[in-house]
């Protein structure tokens, strides 16, 4: 019995930035346990795409939907987005930070423990101002265990991360996938989740 | 229900920690409204004459200059650092969560500066009542600056240094706040009532809670898409 039952349909879309469409419109469907690596040369709207599909950003034409809800914020409840930005304040300590992501999205599992997987449990109580790139980044992968979300949108979660930490995002990502979650990753580099469907995205 | 009040408290706290702990929050806007507060005698002269009629001006303006410095963070160092696309997709409108981050600018900056309005009332040679009635007034009228300070805010959130921006889109939607808060205050210094501006200044927060986040989520919307 996996845990998430919902599928991810994008039909013709293209996501816009400011208003503008900026990639080739991409139709594709995702299966629970699937896994979508989008990759292109920057200003290929990667981020946008995934910003679109989180009900961040928008589509220029075509849609996106989870599990049959088309809504931008019925996609957003459904999804964890990662962009590149760290998603912390400096002043805040890691596990505020992480509390406070776990309360706005609605989430139930330990702190302590989401710190303790992601490798920076001894960083819990320092503000995050004073962790390093890839620890800010585990930190924000931190927020994938809090809350449970199907769809996972992660804009090159291996970016500032060692070895170790690569490997954490595809152990992390398999496991996702093994429960029935879907994954939607867009890479520069040699990441990829195993057997994963690729699009290319093309400027529009 | 319940998930829309956990995400607002959540946000709320988060502000209040947040105002506390970096620079340029509550303390600072405190200082920076004593500061003002404290140079104007300097140029107006120290007789109690001059002084004393000028208090409620002297205090709402330095009050509104510090309010509007202190709300240029509000929701740019969020939307800076990407937590407002986690807050964009939260399981609350981004109307509710507008109006945690103002009430809690409410709490953590204008009320310090409410409190500390009374005794430089008392410092510019008003009367004890009035000098309550001119805190009380900062305190209600400051809700309704920091709810519409809150929409100019996130207008401005993409702008650098956008304080200045912020106290001239919200110089206009300020004034009723400057009209009926001095007033109130003058007033009660002539041993008049105060009640009836006082309560021109709740009508005016009452209407700045209503309207302030809806403006504030449709300008955040666009910094987002």
């Amino acid at each position: 019995m996996t845990r998430y039952a919902v599928d991810l349909l994008l039909d013709e879309a293209a996501a816009a930035r400011a208003g503008r469409a900026v990639a080739a419109p991409l139709t594709v469907r995702l299966a629970p346990g699937d896994a979508l690596t989008l990759r292109g040369p920057n200003g290929s709207g990667k981020s946008s795409l995934l910003r679109a599909i989180a009900g961040v950003g928008g589509f220029s034409e075509g849609r996106a939907a989870i599990g049959g809800e088309a809504d931008a914020r019925g996609r957003a409840r459904l999804t964890h987005y990662i962009g590149h930005r760290p998603g912390a304040r400096g002043s805040l300590t890691a596990r505020e930070t992480l509390a406070f992501h776990r309360a706005v999205l609605g989430g139930e599992a330990s702190i302590a423990a989401a710190l303790e997987r992601v490798g920076i449990a001894a960083e819990g109580d320092r503000p995050a101002g004073a962790l390093s790139a890839g620890q800010l980044r585990r930190l924000a992968l931190a927020r994938l265990l809090v809350a449970d979300r199907p769809v996972w949108l992660l804009d090159e979660p291996t970016a500032a991360l060692d070895a170790a930490g690569a490997a954490l995002v595809a152990r992390m990502v398999a496991e996702h996938r093994a429960d029935g979650g879907i994954a939607v990753v867009a890479t520069h580099d040699a990441f990829e989740p195993e057997a994963a469907a690729t699009a290319t995205l093309l400027a529009a | 229900m319940s998930r829309a009040l956990t995400v607002f408290s959540a946000v709320f706290m988060r502000e209040l920690r947040l105002s506390l702990r970096q620079g340029g929050g509550g303390p600072a806007a405190l200082a920076f409204f004593l500061a003002a507060a404290g140079l104007a005698p300097l140029g107006l002269g120290p007789e109690a004459s001059v002084l004393r009629p000028a208090a409620p001006g002297v205090v709402w303006l330095a009050a509104l200059l510090a309010v509007a410095a202190g709300l240029e963070r509000l929701f740019q160092d969020d939307l800076e650092a990407g937590e407002m696309d986690l807050l964009a997709a939260a399981d609350a409108p981004l109307e509710l969560i507008a109006a945690a981050k103002a009430a809690a600018f409410h709490i953590a900056t204008i009320g310090p500066i409410a409190l500390a309005a009374a005794p430089v009332g008392l410092a510019y040679r008003m009367t004890d009542g009035a000098a309550l009635v001119l805190a009380v007034g900062v305190a209600i009228g400051g809700l309704g600056l920091a709810f519409i300070g809150a929409a100019a805010a996130a207008l401005t959130a993409g702008v650098r240094r956008g304080g200045v921006l912020i106290a001239v889109i919200a110089a206009p939607l300020a004034a009723p706040a400057l009209v009926f808060g001095a007033a109130s205050a003058r007033l009660a210094d002539q041993g008049a009532d105060p009640a009836q501006p006082l309560l021109f200044l709740s009508a005016y927060a009452l209407f700045a809670i209503a309207a302030g986040p809806i403006a504030a989520a449709a300008g955040l919307r666009l910094h987002m898409s």
